[in-house]
């Protein structure tokens, strides 16, 4: 019998003008990738709060992904470098208490980048298989 | 050397022109060797004033409390309160400055220069001289601390007692008062990351296991929150449960509260907690170490803010609390920020 | 409870094909709140829209989920689809289960467990909406125009012949801009003030149109539709209705200064026409210059003005007026010569830049369009042209190129050599960019028609010697260094944006670029705006250009202005952000971030001009104390989505 092969959570926050817009372009082209990654759409990757990104591995998120617009392209003119400058804070954080560093990801994805997105979403799966369950924040059931 | 006789005549003066409502300074407790904040209302009340490397409380915490003063007092005073600071608390002030919390006129600085010397750390203390109880801990010329005991005085290099902190200090004397006691002696640390580097430098899992340790003591008592001159906020985002309900609380608006987190002291909660903290300090943290000292638990706090605060000087070169004019942290952002961590 | 109906669409087989559309049906239908769920096979359609409105009705509905194609596909016609059933239309939220989930997984099994998890999300959301209506904003339907160039010209003469009011703002004492300054333009070497002045007449004869010249914009408030604006008139000290422009007040005024109109070739009075068709047609007075009023020193002029026209006791006037829309066409200066070491700092006076060599030629200009050097009025035989003085140089100067310079300067040496036959014109060129209508071949004119020697490579100095302008320079072509000596240096300078438009700019908070320019929405497809709802950029004020570009987008800038002028009001998006006041203490992070500069202090905490707010959110996640919200996308709710994502 083989063992069931875990399987990661993935959270993804994506922009909705540019990331969204660039995943919905993966689907319209019919690229496939694994159905590990749940996403929510957000108006601007500078939408994100800290306390998002904490609350998906505070419930049991494995990864989590934060996308937005790239520099300079933001519908909303400059969302995206405030999230540039929290987010390094955040990682920067999560990583000296000790969490895997692959476990949290940003990414500019436009929204004529529907190759980007797929390749993304299967090298985090492929990179979070290794590391198993994310437990270190996990609220115990 | 601070003379503690020209830190009376400052305050007396300030009090007897009742230019300030009220002088907050450091008093003789009556606990130990540690001194406690003093509130002195009358110019005559100024010889309770001390003066010593025991001086360790920010006081500036005691002026977030002013505004809420201000709103329910029917008639307010209006005349600034007298603080007296050393260069890490002036910093806090400049966070609360930058914030629009206070404005400059609700605060007449007497700034106190640490000079070559700082406060000393408890524990260390303690480690030096156990059970002994001291009577006096007081500067000496060259950089030396001399501290007196039943057996006598002993004398030793003031590194060797004071806080961490002091060692790595950026500001020893205040960045900004109104009167100056002290001289504006600039000691530049060499690495003021220096303690810092010993965290970073374990690997993830070494650094893991020291956070598991640590955090799993907590009890989530918030005594680190409350001491905070920069946890001000009327209800704590991680801990909306405890808000505030008036009569004019909608049904709407307690519906609207979100369980970020359970209150138990669980290490996943407490993980959360502590982390949030961290980052809605980034920037604003100005290391007084005062959360590390009142935590029961003695978890070392400290070195969750001084990370963000090494991130914030070295990815985005900002230093908190030394321009009340300058942007905070993250409400402001450089072209050159950087982004190699971004797909 | 609030009551949620589910609708799954199986979009045909793209989205039944790999999610088990029954199964998620009736996976939703068990989920705390969701009283009706079900599933048809083009939701879309009419029939399907139907199950909605009548399921809407009949289950007594609050909410509703269509998870189907994204919502840049239906959301629409869903949000009118639970309209016409009687909901507010934020009470219906779409589930994206196609593009992002059935059109990129295979495994039935995985998808189907996911599709539900994103339709359960999208559940958590909408039960959470508020009801909400289009914000309405009364539109106050005139129009202000800042600038009387071509461009303001342009885009003034727009709007009012629609019907709309217009007050044009000029700071000089006439409009016309640079262009009036022009002799002939490129490519068909049309006489710039013979097309330009009809225009410049018209605006001062239109009904609509207020003429405000010899003004500057004060101080601007508000936003789109509603703007105010403080304009400051300056005192010209002659009254235009009485001025007949007999000359005789130049005659005894004893003050000369530079004209600025000929660029410091000529000089002119204290008192002063620019140029004569100025428009409105009148002469000014010149307080700068003039001797003094306070008590009055010289007083000649309104002793031999017969007409009684001159008025010493006019003072300036601050007007405020109220505008629905705002176009900024503040136009261009050159790059100033003194910035250029390697030609001679601006110190010789035959080294001319563009707009001088257009005052030479120009038949009404300090030569009567004959070309003399300004040093000994004697005819230049041999004239080089340079060619990128300033421009493409990220080291020294400006990085860009200016676009119009390749053309003016083909025309230059063109209209030299029709000036002086004998003539040799030299053009020293890094490249030539020459990509408008029939620019291309007024190029290859200037060569076969009227022998300009063009050499690539640069200048590397200019100096004065016996004389004579000795030029050094190299061309690339040939390998060889060239040293000539020129009579007369024409540099092609670089455009910069005009003196005082960043000044302006900071007034009306328009952004700007590197450069300097005005900041347009998007570079592509939104090049007339500026991120300010109800500003608009025309002209060379947003980037170097020639005048059919200037045109252009004047009547384009005109067009979106019309857009909001003709409306009695303006609908604008809902989903803006909110205040608690409880919790705000005044620090203002989000008035910092917000992009818009919707966010101000009022009574020392956050308040937001819905009508500037986006919704973007920027401001809630840089809210350290969650005391500013975006209505229908709240923490709460994206914590929600977020426990329902991970199954709980």
């Amino acid at each position: 019998m083989m063992a069931e092969e875990f399987e990661p959570k993935i959270v993804a926050f994506l922009c909705k003008w540019c990331s969204s817009a660039g995943s919905d372009l993966a689907g319209v082209s019919r690229m496939q990738y694994p159905p590990n990654v749940v996403p929510i759409q957000v108006m601007c990757s500078g939408s994100v709060s800290p306390l998002y990104i904490l609350s998906a591995f505070n419930k049991g998120a494995d990864g989590v992904l934060v996308s937005g617009c790239h520099p300079g392209d933001c519908h909303y003119i400059k969302g995206n470098y405030y999230a540039r400058r929290r987010i390094a804070l955040v990682k920067q954080l999560l990583e000296y208490i000790g969490l895997e560093p692959q476990r949290f990801q940003m990414s500019w994805v436009s929204a004529a980048e529907g190759t980007k997105y797929t390749e993304i979403i299967k090298d985090f799966v492929q990179e979070l298989k290794p590391l198993g369950p994310q437990t270190k924040l996990r609220r115990a059931q | 050397m601070v003379n503690l006789e020209d830190l009376k005549k400052e305050a007396s003066a300030v009090l007897k022109d009742e230019k300030v409502k009220y002088v907050i300074g450091y008093q003789k407790s009556s606990n130990g060797l540690m001194p406690a904040p003093v509130f002195i209302n009358k110019p005559e009340d100024v010889e309770k004033l001390i003066w010593n490397p025991t001086c360790i409380h920010n006081l500036t915490r005691f002026l977030t409390d002013e505004r809420q003063r201000k709103i329910k007092e029917k008639h307010p005073d209006e005349r600034p309160v007298g603080l007296i600071v050393k260069g890490c608390d002036s910093r806090a002030l400049v966070v609360l400055l930058q914030e629009k919390l206070i404005s400059r006129e609700d605060v007449y600085i007497i700034g106190v220069s640490c000079e070559n010397a700082g406060v000393v750390d408890e524990k260390k203390l303690a480690k030096k001289f156990k059970d002994k109880k001291i009577e006096r801990i007081e500067f000496d010329e060259k950089d030396n601390i001399v501290v007196t005991t039943k057996d006598g005085k002993t004398k030793m290099a003031a590194s060797e007692i004071l806080a961490e902190r002091c060692l790595e200090c950026k500001a020893n004397f205040p960045v900004i008062y109104d009167v100056l006691l002290g001289e504006k002696t600039k000691r530049q640390p060499e690495n003021p990351f220096q303690s810092l580097e010993k965290i970073e430098s374990l690997s993830e899992k070494e650094r893991w296991d020291f956070w598991k340790e640590q955090l799993s003591k907590c009890i989530r008592c918030y005594a680190c929150r409350s001491v905070c001159p920069m946890c001000y906020c009327d209800e704590c985002v991680v801990d909306t449960i405890n808000f505030a309900v008036t009569a004019d609380t909608t049904a709407e608006e307690k519906a609207q509260k979100i369980k970020w987190l359970e209150k138990s002291p669980v290490l996943s909660e407490n993980f959360v907690y502590h982390f949030i903290r961290a980052i809605h300090l980034a920037g604003r943290c100005i290391d007084c170490a005062e959360c590390e000292r009142v935590c029961p638990l003695d978890i070392p706090i400290r070195f969750l803010n001084k990370k963000l605060e090494k991130a914030a000087k070295e990815l985005f070169d900002y230093d908190a609390g030394f321009d009340p004019d300058h942007p905070s942290l993250v409400a402001s952002f450089r072209d050159e920020d950087p982004e190699d961590f971004i797909r | 409870m609030k009551r949620t109906g589910v609708f799954i669409c199986h979009c045909g087989i793209n989205i039944a094909g790999t999610v088990d559309v029954k199964k998620t049906a009736k996976d939703l239908s068990k989920h705390p709140g969701v009283v009706h769920s079900e599933e048809y096979v083009y939701m879309c359609s009419d029939p399907g829209q139907n199950l909605i409105i009548d399921a809407i009705k009949e289950k007594k509905l609050d909410n509703v989920v269509v998870a189907c194609c994204s919502p840049t596909l239906h959301e629409t016609t869903f949000r009118n689809t639970a309209k016409s059933a009687g909901i507010n239309t934020f009470q219906c939220e779409i589930a994206n289960i196609r593009e992002q989930c059935s059109w990129v997984h295979k495994d039935m099994d995985k998808a189907t467990e996911k599709a539900i998890k994103i339709t359960k999300s999208a559940v958590e959301r909408v039960r959470r909406n508020e009801s909400l209506e289009p914000i309405s904003i009364p539109v106050t339907r005139r129009a202000l125009v800042i600038g009387g160039g071509i461009a303001g010209i342009q885009s003034a003469l727009d709007m009012a012949n629609s019907g709309f009011e217009v007050i044009l703002v000029e700071r000089s004492p006439s409009i016309g801009g640079h262009m009036i300054q022009l002799s002939e333009t490129f490519p068909t070497l049309d006489c710039s003030q013979c097309i330009l002045t009809p225009k410049m007449v018209e605006v001062s004869k239109h009904p609509k149109i207020k003429l405000m010249t010899y003004s500057e914009v004060q101080d601007i408030s508000g936003y789109v539709g509603n703007f105010k604006v403080k304009i400051l008139k300056k005192p010209t000290y002659v009254d235009p209705d009485k001025c007949t422009l007999c000359d005789e007040c130049t005659k005894v005024c004893p003050v000369v200064v530079s004209n600025e109109f000929d660029i410091g070739l000529t000089g002119r009075r204290a008192i002063y026409i620019p140029f004569p068709q100025a428009i409105p047609a009148t002469y000014t007075l010149d307080i700068k210059n003039c001797p003094g009023l306070l008590p009055i020193a010289c007083g000649k002029c309104a002793d031999v003005c017969e007409p009684e026209a001159i008025d010493y006791d006019m003072k300036p006037e601050i007007i405020e007026e109220e505008v629905g829309a705002i176009i900024v066409a503040t136009g261009y200066d050159l790059y100033d010569k003194e910035n250029l070491a390697e030609y001679g700092y601006g110190k010789y006076a035959d080294v001319l830049d563009g707009l001088q060599f257009e005052r030479l030629c120009s038949a009404s200009g300090p030569t009567m369009g004959k070309v003399l050097r300004p040093s000994d009025h004697k005819e230049p035989k041999e004239v080089v042209f340079i060619q990128c003085a300033g421009s493409r140089d990220p080291e020294l100067h400006c990085a860009y190129c200016s676009k119009i310079c390749c053309m003016y300067t083909a025309k230059h040496a063109m209209l030299y050599k029709h000036h002086v036959h004998d003539g040799q014109a030299y053009i020293f060129y890094i490249d030539i960019r020459s990509g408008g209508k029939g620019y291309e071949e007024f190029v290859q004119r200037a060569v076969e028609e009227d022998s300009v020697l063009y050499l690539r490579g640069k200048v590397s100095k200019i100096f004065e010697e016996k004389g004579k302008i000795k030029v050094w320079g190299v061309d690339t072509l040939t390998g060889k260094d060239i040293e000539i000596d020129a009579d007369m240096v024409v540099l092609a300078t670089a455009m910069r944006p005009s003196k005082g438009a960043e000044e302006l700019a900071k007034k009306l908070k328009i952004a700007m670029d590197k450069d300097g320019f005005l900041a347009e929405a998007h570079p592509k497809l939104r090049p007339v705006e500026s991120v300010t709802s109800g500003l608009f950029l025309a002209g060379a004020a947003q980037a170097p250009k020639d005048i059919p570009e200037a045109v252009a987008q004047a009547s384009g800038a005109a067009a979106k202005a019309i857009a909001i002028l003709s409306q009695e009001r303006l609908f604008h998006a809902p989903t803006v952000a909110k205040v608690n006041l409880n919790l705000c203490t005044g620090c203002e992070m989000c008035v910092h971030v917000c992009p818009y500069d919707a966010i101000s202090l009022k009574d020392g905490k956050a308040e937001v001009n819905e009508v500037l707010c986006e919704g973007c959110g920027t401001c809630s996640a840089t809210c350290l104390r969650a005391a500013i919200q975006v209505k229908n996308l709240t923490p709460l709710q994206v914590h929600e989505m977020i426990r329902t994502s991970l199954g709980g």
